[in-house]
C-alpha cells in the first residue's frame, strides 16, 4: 500500500448497478432462489456474529498475534464472560443525559454562496479502473478519490479551513451527523444520525449500516487485512440506541480519538446480500449505493474509455449547510487519457476544463502568462498555497545495506545530495527544501531542524572518516581495499528522472556514484517495500492528520523480524532499528496528552535527523492550475487542506459563458486576463 | 587476399549502385568518426598549457581542478578555466572541442535548466534537452552507443542462428523435426514481457554497463530466431548438390561441411539481411528506451531523445526535429546500403541453373 490510509479513506460507499458481465442477474435478482438463501444465511450469521463477538483489549490482542496466547483460550474467556461484547443493543432511556451535543454549525459555512447548479465538467484519468470496489485487491488506485475519498459524506467532517486544535482534537463540521456528542472519559462518540440521510438508491441510512461496517470490515470475505486489523484493533464496540442514535467505543486513548469515529461512513447492509468468499469478483463491478452527490449509471460506463458521474436530482444533502454550495455539476466526465502531454494539449483546445500547472515547466513554458489563451483571458491561472503535511520527497538509506551502515557514508551522501540546486534551477525556485519528514503539522512540526546543505568539503571529510580517502581515475572515491564509492539511487517516479540525473552528477563532485535506476511505480514501489533498495527516492502520501506518524516508517519491529531477517511489506525503508527512538514511538502511541506527545515528536525528529538515513528532498507547498474561463471557483478560491483544487467539489460553470467563450476562440474577442495568487494560508 | 572472382565480381557491382555505395561511405565515416567522439564533443579540453606545462584531459584519468588553481579536487570545469585563463591574461590557453559538451552534464539557460534553442555562440548547435544538456552531444554518443549495440546484436544473432539453421538443415530428419518445434515455442514467448520482467528483478546494484549486456542478451535470446529459418532452407538446397558430397565422400565431417563449404554458398542471403538486422536493432533498442525500458538514464539515447521530444512538442521542438532526423538519416543510410547488397549480391545475375 503506497499511500497511509488517513482515517477518512477507510470505508466503502458507492451505487447499484450492474456490470456488463452480469445483465441476466437483474431480472431474476428477486426470484433467484439461490441468492435469496445466500442473502439469509448472510443474515443468520450477521446475527450471529452480533451475538458473539467480543471486544479484545489491546494487551490481548497482542499477545494473541504474537502466539502467547490461543485462540481457544481467548474463546473459552468469552464464554465466560470475562471481556464486553462488541455489539450491544439498547434503548434511548439509557442514552447519557449529561452529554454535551455540537454540530459544528458555530463554524464558517464553506463553499461560495454564488455557485449555481448545472453543466458538465470535463477531466481526465490515466487508467481505467480495474474495479469499482473502493476495499479488497486492485482498489486502492487513484480512481478511488472519485469514488470515495473526494466525494463521500462522512458522519463529521473536519473544518477544512480551521487548523486550532480544541479538547477533541480538530474542530468538525456535521455530515451523515445531525450532532454528535463526544465523552472523553468512556472513550465513546454518540452519535444521532441525519433523519434526511439516504443512501443513493433512496434507503434510509440507520444505525445498522454502521452496525453492519464492523461485521463487514471485521470479515475475511472482503480480502482487506488492513482493514481487518483497523477496525479490530481501534474499535472496541458499537452500542445501537434506535434507528437513528448510536454510539461508538474507541480502543486507543489519542487527544484525537473521536476522529476515528467522526472521519467514517457507513456501508449498505441492504447492499451486500450477497457477500461471500467471492466478494472481490461478484462486486468487482457493481456500484454500491453511497451518500455522495453523484452516481455512476451502466449506460455511463465505457470500459477502457470514459466514465460519467450524474449528480442525484433528489440529493439528500442538497440544502444542508457546507453541503449545499458544492457537487454543482450536473455531469462529471472522466475521460481515460494515458499520455499527459496528450491530456494538456486537449485541455489548451477547450476539451477538458482545467489542468494542473504545479509542474515548473508547465507554468513557465507550456502556458505562459503571455500565451494568447492566456492574453486574451479565455484561460485564467492561479496559485493556491495551501497547509497540509507535505509528503515528504525524500532519500530512504537503507541502513541494513553494506556501506549504508556507516553513519559517516550516510552523513557524507547528505552534503554531497544538492537538491537545493534541483530546486533553484530545475524547480525554478518554486519548491521549498524539505527539512525533515514531518512538515505540516502544527506544533508537532519540529521548528528548528534544517536540512544538511550541499558541501562537497564535507561530504569528503565524512566520506575520508569512512575510509574513503583517494578519488579513482574517474572522479570516484575509492578506499584502501579499492572499493568504489558507489550506491544505488533508484525510484518510481519516471516524471522525476530528470531530478536524479543532476543530483547524481552533483555527487560526482563529492567523489559519490549514485547508480541511477528509474523503474515504472509499481515496480519501484515493490523494490522498497522489500527492502531490495540501497537508497530510494519516493514521498508518502500522508491525511490531513493531527500529528505526524513514526511506528510505521521508524519503529524496529517494521525493520526486523524477531528472528533477524529482514521485515518486508512494512514502510520502514530506513531499516531503522534504534532502541531509543523504539522507545519514544512506544511512548508516544500511548501518550494521551498532546503537549507530551509534542516534546516527544520533536526529540523524534532530532535522532532521526542526526543519524542521517533520510535525505529531505523537496516539499511543494502550493498547487497551481489553469483553467477556462467558464470555470468558477469562490473568491478566495479554495480551502486550507485542499490538495487539489478538485477536492472539495466547490467550482461551478457558467454553461453559456463556454459557448461565448468557445466562440471567442475562434474571434477577436477577448476578456480579462487573469492570473491570481492566493496566499493568504502561505508561511 | 584474393576474392573469389564471383564475389569480386560481387563488389565490384555494389560499387556501381551508387546510392548504396555512398550511404555505405557514410556509415563508416559515422563510424570511424565516433570512434573519435571524445575528441570532437567534449567538456574536456583537448590541450592546456598552464603554467608553462602541457595538458592533455581528453583520454585517461580526471584532472581535479587543484591542478590549475581552481581550489576543488574534483573534474575541472574546463569552459570555466577558458573564461580565466582569458580574463587573467597571464599566457595561460586551453582548445576546446567543436563542441564543448557532455552528454551528461546540466547547462543553465537563463539561471534554470530548462530547453535552449540551438544557438551558435553558446555552441549548441542543435540545442539543449529538457535538463540542459546539448543535444549533439546526446545525439552523437547515443548514436554510437546504438550503432555499438546493433553491431554486438548483429554477430550474436547471425553466429547462433546460422549454427542452428545449418545443422538442422544438414541434419534433417529429427533433428530439424524437434528443432523446429523448439523454435516455435520459443518464439512465442513475449518479448516485450519478459524484457520487463527481467528487468523488474535485476538487482539494482549492477552497474550500466552490464545492465546493457542483459538487455543484449535479452534481445539476442529471442531474435535468433528468425535467421534458423533462411539458414535451414538454404542449407537444404545446399546439401543436396554435388559438390556437398564431394566433400562428404573426400571424408569432410559434418562440421567441416557446413562451415567451410555450405556457409560460404549461402553468403548471399547473410549479407542480404545484415542491414536489415541492423536496422531492427536500432529500432528495438529506441522503441525500448521510449517506453523507458531500454538503456539505464542517464545514458545517451535516441529513444529518449525522441521520448522527451514529443512531450515537449509545442515548447522545444528542437528535440523531437534532431532526434527525428536524426534516427531517419541513419535508418536510411542503412536501408539503402541493404537494399544495393541485395541486388548486387542476387545470385541470379550470376548464376545459371540447370
Amino acid at each position: 500500500m503506497k499511500i497511509l490510509h488517513s482515517l477518512a479513506t477507510l470505508a466503502v460507499p458507492l451505487f447499484v448497478f450492474w456490470g456488463c458481465s452480469s445483465k441476466s442477474d437483474e431480472s431474476s435478482k428477486e426470484k433467484d432462489p439461490e441468492l435469496q438463501a445466500k442473502a439469509e444465511s448472510l443474515k443468520a450469521e450477521v446475527e450471529d456474529y452480533y451475538r458473539t463477538k467480543v471486544a479484545l483489549p489491546i494487551e490481548v490482542q497482542d499477545q494473541l498475534e504474537n502466539g502467547e496466547v490461543t485462540q481457544e483460550e481467548i474463546d473459552q474467556r468469552a464464554a465466560a464472560g470475562d471481556f464486553p461484547k462488541f455489539f450491544q443493543f439498547k434503548n434511548l432511556e439509557n442514552l447519557p443525559t449529561d452529554l454535551a451535543w455540537e454540530d459544528g454549525s458555530d463554524l464558517p459555512e464553506i463553499g461560495s454562496p454564488k455557485a449555481i447548479k448545472g453543466g458538465t465538467s470535463y477531466g481526465t484519468i490515466q487508467d481505467f479502473p480495474r474495479t469499482l470496489r473502493t476495499i479488497g485487491p486492485d482498489s486502492n488506485g487513484s480512481f478511488r478519490t472519485l469514488l470515495l475519498d473526494d466525494v463521500a459524506v462522512l458522519i463529521a467532517h473536519r473544518h477544512p479551513n480551521i487548523d486550532e486544535i480544541g479538547p477533541n482534537g480538530f474542530r468538525y463540521i456535521a455530515g451523515l451527523a445531525k450532532e454528535w456528542a463526544v465523552d472523553k472519559r468512556s472513550q465513546t462518540v454518540y452519535i444521532r444520525i441525519d433523519p434526511k440521510a439516504r443512501w443513493s438508491d433512496g434507503e434510509p441510512i440507520t444505525s445498522d449500516d454502521f452496525l453492519f461496517k464492523f461485521f463487514f470490515m471485521h470479515s475475511s470475505y472482503i480480502k482487506a487485512p488492513w482493514y481487518n486489523n483497523f477496525y479490530n484493533r481501534f474499535f472496541s464496540g458499537i452500542t445501537k440506541y434506535d434507528d437513528l442514535t448510536f454510539s461508538v467505543r474507541v480502543s486507543v486513548d489519542k487527544p484525537n480519538f473521536a476522529t476515528y469515529v467522526l472521519e467514517d461512513i457507513p456501508i449498505p447492509e441492504h447492499f451486500y446480500g450477497e457477500l461471500g468468499d467471492d466478494f472481490p469478483e461478484r462486486y468487482q463491478w457493481r456500484f454500491a449505493p453511497t451518500t455522495a452527490a453523484y452516481t455512476l449509471k451502466d449506460e455511463d460506463i465505457r470500459k477502457g474509455e470514459s466514465l460519467t458521474f450524474t449528480r442525484l436530482e433528489d440529493w439528500w444533502a442538497k440544502d444542508k449547510r457546507n453541503f449545499r454550495y458544492r457537487y454543482n455539476y450536473d455531469k462529471r466526465h472522466i475521460r481515460v487519457v494515458r499520455d499527459v502531454a496528450k491530456s494538456f494539449e486537449m485541455f489548451k483546445k477547450g476539451e477538458l476544463d482545467a489542468a494542473s500547472l504545479t509542474l515548473a515547466e508547465y507554468w513557465y513554458d507550456k502556458l505562459p502568462d503571455d500565451d494568447p489563451l492566456v492574453e486574451k483571458g479565455l484561460v485564467k491561472k492561479a496559485v493556491f498555497y495551501n497547509q497540509r503535511p507535505r509528503p515528504p520527497y525524500a532519500m530512504w538509506i537503507n541502513r541494513d545495506k553494506p556501506l549504508l551502515n556507516d553513519r559517516n557514508i550516510r552523513l557524507g551522501i547528505q552534503y554531497a545530495s544538492n537538491w537545493q540546486l534541483v530546486i533553484d534551477k530545475y524547480f525554478r525556485g518554486d519548491y521549498q527544501r524539505l527539512n525533515h519528514t514531518a512538515i505540516g503539522y502544527g506544533p508537532f512540526t519540529h521548528p528548528g531542524i534544517k536540512a544538511r546543505e550541499f558541501s562537497v568539503d564535507k561530504a569528503l571529510e565524512h566520506f575520508a572518516k569512512a575510509g574513503f580517502t583517494e578519488r579513482g581515475p574517474d572522479g570516484i572515491l575509492v578506499n584502501e581495499a579499492g572499493a568504489k564509492l558507489s550506491v544505488s539511487l533508484t525510484t518510481g517516479y519516471t516524471t522525476l528522472k530528470d531530478a536524479l540525473t543532476i543530483i547524481k552528477e552533483e555527487a560526482a563532485k563529492a567523489g559519490l556514484e549514485f547508480r541511477l535506476q528509474i523503474m515504472d511505480n509499481t515496480a519501484g514501489f515493490k523494490l522498497a517495500i522489500e527492502k531490495q533498495h540501497e537508497i530510494h527516492f519516493m514521498a508518502w502520501g500522508y491525511g490531513a492528520e493531527m500529528y505526524p506518524r513514526y511506528w510505521e516508517t521508524f519503529h524496529s519491529v517494521n525493520a526486523y523480524n524477531p528472528d533477524g531477517s529482514i521485515k518486508t511489506q512494512t514502510n520502514n525503508l530506513n531499516s531503522m532499528n534504534m532502541s531509543e527512538l523504539d522507545d519514544l514511538i512506544d511512548g508516544y502511541r500511548a501518550s494521551i496528552d498532546s503537549n507530551e506527545m509534542i516534546k516527544m515528536a520533536h526529540r523524534m525528529e532530532e535522532i532521526i535527523h542526526n543519524d542521517a538515513s533520510v535525505v529531505p528532498a523537496f516539499q511543494i507547498p502550493f498547487y497551481r492550475i489553469g483553467y477556462w474561463r467558464w470555470r468558477h471557483y469562490p473568491d478566495d478560491f479554495n480551502l486550507m487542506i485542499s490538495e487539489s483544487s478538485s477536492e472539495f467539489a466547490l467550482s461551478w460553470m457558467d454553461v453559456e459563458e463556454k459557448r461565448r467563450t468557445l466562440r471567442a476562440l475562434r474571434s477577436d474577442e477577448t476578456f480579462e486576463k487573469s492570473i491570481k495568487v492566493y496566499d493568504q494560508y502561505k508561511n | 587476399m584474393r576474392l573469389n572472382p564471383l564475389t569480386a565480381k560481387k563488389l565490384n557491382r555494389f560499387r556501381h549502385i551508387k546510392r548504396g555505395y555512398y550511404s555505405f561511405l557514410a556509415i563508416l565515416f559515422l563510424t570511424v568518426l565516433s570512434a573519435f567522439a571524445e575528441l570532437l564533443i567534449n567538456s574536456r579540453a583537448l590541450v592546456v598549457h598552464y603554467e608553462g606545462e602541457y595538458y592533455f584531459p581528453t583520454y585517461g584519468e580526471f584532472i581535479p581542478g587543484d591542478t590549475f588553481g581552481l581550489g576543488y579536487s574534483y573534474e575541472t570545469n574546463y569552459r570555466d578555466l577558458k573564461e580565466r585563463f582569458k580574463t587573467e591574461d597571464s599566457g595561460n590557453w586551453l582548445l576546446m572541442p567543436l563542441v564543448p559538451y557532455d552528454p551528461f552534464e546540466n547547462n543553465e539557460y537563463g539561471g534554470i535548466f530548462k530547453p535552449t534553442p540551438p544557438s551558435f555562440s553558446d555552441r549548441h548547435f542543435l540545442g539543449t534537452d529538457t535538463t540542459g544538456r546539448d543535444i549533439v552531444a546526446r545525439l552523437f554518443y547515443g548514436l554510437r552507443i546504438a550503432l555499438l549495440f546493433s553491431m554486438a546484436f548483429l554477430v550474436l544473432t547471425y553466429v547462433i542462428g546460422i549454427a542452428i539453421g545449418c545443422l538442422m538443415g544438414y541434419f534433417g530428419g529429427l533433428v530439424d523435426l524437434v528443432g523446429q518445434r523448439l523454435i516455435e515455442i520459443w518464439s512465442n514467448m513475449p518479448f516485450l514481457y519478459v524484457v520487463i520482467i527481467v528487468f523488474s528483478v535485476v538487482p539494482s546494484a549492477l552497474s550500466n554497463i552490464s545492465r546493457i549486456l542483459i538487455l543484449l542478451t535479452i534481445m539476442v535470446a529471442f531474435s535468433w530466431m528468425g535467421m534458423t529459418y533462411y539458414m535451414r532452407t538454404g542449407s537444404y538446397k545446399e546439401k543436396a548438390r554435388d559438390y556437398v558430397a564431394a566433400v562428404e565422400a573426400l571424408g569432410g565431417g559434418p562440421i567441416r561441411t557446413i562451415f567451410r563449404h555450405i556457409i560460404p554458398n549461402t553468403l548471399a542471403t547473410i549479407v542480404t539481411f545484415m542491414p536489415f538486422t541492423i536496422v531492427g536493432a536500432i529500432t528495438a533498442v529506441t522503441a525500448l528506451d521510449y517506453l523507458g525500458f531500454g538503456l539505464p538514464p542517464p545514458t545517451p539515447s535516441l529513444g529518449e531523445l525522441l521520448k522527451q521530444g514529443t512531450d515537449n512538442l509545442t515548447t522545444a521542438p528542437w528535440i523531437v526535429a534532431s532526434s527525428f532526423f536524426a534516427l531517419v538519416f541513419l535508418l536510411t543510410l542503412v536501408a539503402f546500403v541493404g537494399e544495393a547488397i541485395r541486388e548486387a549480391f542476387d545470385p541470379k545475375k550470376f548464376t545459371v541453373y540447370q
